[in-house]
């Protein structure tokens, strides 16, 4: 290690204010107890069965519930018609989407009786196949892109979009720990990020 | 009804160049200095991580509250209305402009050189790294002349952009880290850059913004703030071309004036309102607009457009590690410079930044062949796709803006005040005009050529079509019949009212502005200085 990068280092750490930051800024892990209060009643056992569809099946059932708690707290956390980032170069006022929340809530109570009508079963208690055989034909108009969550029509496709969107998503897209968006400090920016293999 | 204020001086505007014109007048001197911004505080600082997380998960303005509903104009670049101004949302880049950008008429026979030069402004420019705390890497010495080392260590490359600096190094083009208003190092009792990577919101204060500043100064009780109070209009004194007052309103009793009286009037609105209020307060012989005998207030709006492409790469790059920085070259900025490239097309100069990206390589709901990708098939896709890289370039180019150019006030546009709202209407000089077909396709090339030496190709090219980082409307200069303000901001008509940073510029050079306009503004505050006492040494 040279001296300059020592005293570099050094000088960084002394930046415990940072580093407290740092700790607050930990990857995407919900919207935190607060959204709780606000949270938003859908089922969680049917988007559980949704998720185990559309999301990868590398993700084990505990990864997968967590994907599941993310997206009702965030959906729970969501304020209608938010005003959004109008950055340098956007001098429009722009404002986000109304609240998606009762149309999801809509296509999950959907899924679960038309899954009664057609196998007589609940959409949970339907093989992986069949859920994604009936799912299927409710995302007929979907793509090619993945949209925003907030902008998805259909709740599998926001729940997949929102697990996209997260670090882990893109750490296993990559296969090493990239984790974008959180704070992870520069002294460890010119390493090559570790496998997570 | 209305309310008196008196100070030494009032600066008009809550913006960076306001935070570094106060900032260096009240260490320097014993001086009672006033701002008055119209927009409101801006959020606490510990909200900030709060208003990540909801800009990151639903693209809520991180900024709460930093506009002004009725305070707009046709062709503005940016809504921010409030205590730290545009630079709240700002990305901290931080580049300098070149020699070449002061020269234009010397260098190219084009347009008219600044009443100051590089080497005249290189002492600035680095108060200004000094005081927003720059982090940056120096480049070649022929194309990044500097007085003095920056500030701060340079932000490091992230693995992806190191891969990067090899590719467009190895293809005859020099690049470094670009330098940024993020901290390496403490400094001025702010944190190290945590690359969090939304800038835009810096939740960890590492990033400058100017709010940081007036919060020291009001702290150490070196100003007073007077947010939510838009100034409509100066006044001149009886018989005289001086200032006399400036008069507004308080948002919170929009029925009374305040009328704010001192011996300096400072004018730091930015390119927008700064003009758009000399516009305002016409009256007696200035009928056109005070600081008007040129007829050049509100004209030769400046500004540059970028050519950007998306370039497809054969190589493994890890986009991510940190979206918000970029390498920097200032090759074609500086093309008779030594070891430059040379000036075969007119004036044309661009700058080039390189930046990771993402684009077209997230993951997708539908194949080639149509078909809808769920769970394993859309992981197994994107991975595909993500084997190799994308990269991101462009090049801003210079633009001589056209004497019509303009801020004007708006034929019908109104506030609450009933005061004319601004427009403007940026234009090319014909020069530019004429040579912005042969520049796009210059720069395209570039992007053509780079591609093809890594065996890449670029699969989207963009132009803009509006001018970026704007200034100018109150352009400096030594011949008080073509412009409004001398080489220290001081208007040739009033020699109490000084019009600082952006509005000043002569032209808009050919990269980010910032850090141009707040040298120019700490100069002003040099001769504004010199009608106040130095602070006694201890």
């Amino acid at each position: 290690m040279t001296p300059d990068r020592r005293a570099f280092l050094k000088a960084s750490a002394a930046a415990a204010a940072a580093a407290a930051a740092a700790a607050a800024c930990a990857p995407r892990a919900g919207t935190g107890a607060d959204s709780a209060n606000g949270l938003r009643d859908m089922d969680p056992e049917l988007l559980g069965a949704v998720a185990e569809v559309v999301l990868p099946s590398e993700l084990v059932a505990a990864e997968r519930n967590a994907a599941v708690r993310d997206f009702r707290a965030w959906a729970g956390a969501y304020e209608a018609v938010p005003e959004l980032d109008h950055g340098y170069g956007t001098a429009e006022i722009r404002y986000g989407p109304p609240d998606p929340v009762p149309a999801w809530q809509a296509q999950l109570q959907g899924l679960e009786l038309e899954s009664q009508k057609r196998h007589r079963l609940a959409f949970g208690a339907l093989e992986v196949d069949a859920r994604e055989a009936l799912l299927r034909r409710h995302l007929r108009d979907a793509g090619p892109t993945v949209p925003n969550p907030l902008q998805a029509r259909h709740v599998a496709i926001a729940l997949l979009s929102r697990w996209l969107s997260t670090a882990d998503a893109t750490d296993r897209c990559y296969g090493v720990r990239i984790t974008p968006q959180t704070c992870r400090g520069i002294e460890s920016s010119p390493r090559e990020p570790e496998s997570i293999g | 009804m209305s309310r008196i204020e008196e100070a030494d001086v009032v600066i008009i505007g809550g913006g960076i160049t306001a935070a570094m014109v106060a900032e260096k007048l009240t260490e320097e001197h014993d001086v009672d200095v006033i701002i008055v911004e119209a927009g409101t505080h801006s959020s606490p600082f510990d909200d900030r991580f709060a208003h990540r997380q909801r800009y990151m998960d639903y693209g809520e303005n991180p900024w709460p509250d930093d506009h002004i509903e009725d305070q707009y104009a046709d062709g503005i670049m940016s809504r921010s209305m409030v205590v730290g101004g545009q630079a709240l949302h700002w990305g901290g880049t931080t580049p300098r402009y070149t020699p070449e950008d002061f020269r234009h008429h010397s260098m190219f026979g084009i347009h008219q050189d600044w009443p100051v030069d590089y080497e005249t402004m290189d002492p600035y420019y680095q108060e200004a790294e000094e005081r927003i705390g720059i982090a940056g890497e120096q480049g070649p010495e022929p194309l990044d002349p500097r007085g003095a080392p920056y500030p701060m260590p340079a932000v490091p490359l992230s693995w992806t952009l190191e891969r990067l600096r090899e590719w467009v190094n190895e293809a005859g083009v020099p690049t470094w880290s670009n330098p940024v208003s993020k901290n390496t190092v403490p400094w001025r009792g702010r944190n190290v850059c945590q690359r969090c990577d939304t800038c835009n919101v810096c939740p960890t204060g590492a990033k400058y913004t100017p709010e940081f500043s007036f919060q020291q100064m009001l702290a150490a009780g070196r100003i007073r703030l007077h947010p939510r109070t838009i100034i409509r209009r100066l006044e001149l004194a009886d018989g005289s071309d001086q200032i006399h007052a400036a008069v507004g309103r308080s948002y919170d009793d929009p029925e009374t004036d305040v009328i704010y009286r001192a011996k300096t009037f400072v004018l730091a609105a930015g390119y927008t309102w700064s003009p758009h209020l000399l516009l305002l307060s016409a009256q007696g012989r200035f009928s056109e607009g005070l600081a008007n005998s040129s007829g050049c207030v509100g004209r030769y709006m400046a500004g540059h457009r970028n050519v950007g492409a998306m370039v497809d790469l054969p190589m493994r790059l890890l986009p991510g590690m940190f979206f918000g920085h970029s390498l920097i070259s200032k090759y074609f900025q500086r093309p008779t410079a030594a070891g430059g490239p040379g000036l075969p097309n007119g004036f044309m100069r661009h700058d080039f930044r390189v930046w990771e990206s993402t684009a077209a390589r997230g993951p997708r709901l539908r194949d080639e062949a149509g078909s809808l990708l769920l769970g394993d098939d859309l992981m197994a896709d994107w991975r595909t796709r993500t084997a190799t890289g994308t990269a991101r370039l462009r090049g801003y180019y210079d633009i001589i803006p056209d004497r019509d150019s303009r801020v004007s006030l708006h034929a019908s546009q109104r506030n609450r005040f009933g005061d004319p709202l601004p427009q403007l209407d940026f234009r090319d000089a014909p020069v530019s005009r004429d040579l912005r077909g042969a520049t796009e396709a210059s720069i395209s090339a570039l992007f053509e050529r780079l591609a093809a030496a890594a065996g890449g190709t670029v699969t989207r090219t963009f132009a803009d079509e509006t001018q970026d980082h704007p200034g100018g409307g109150c352009r400096m200069g030594d011949d008080a019949s073509d412009s409004v303000v001398d080489s220290w901001g001081r208007t040739h008509d009033h020699d109490n009212l000084f019009v600082v940073g952006a509005p000043t510029m002569v032209s808009g050079g050919c990269n980010n502005g910032t850090l141009t306009f707040s040298a120019l503004s700490l100069r002003s505050a040099e001769e504004i200085g010199r009608e106040y006492p130095a602070h006694a040494t201890p």
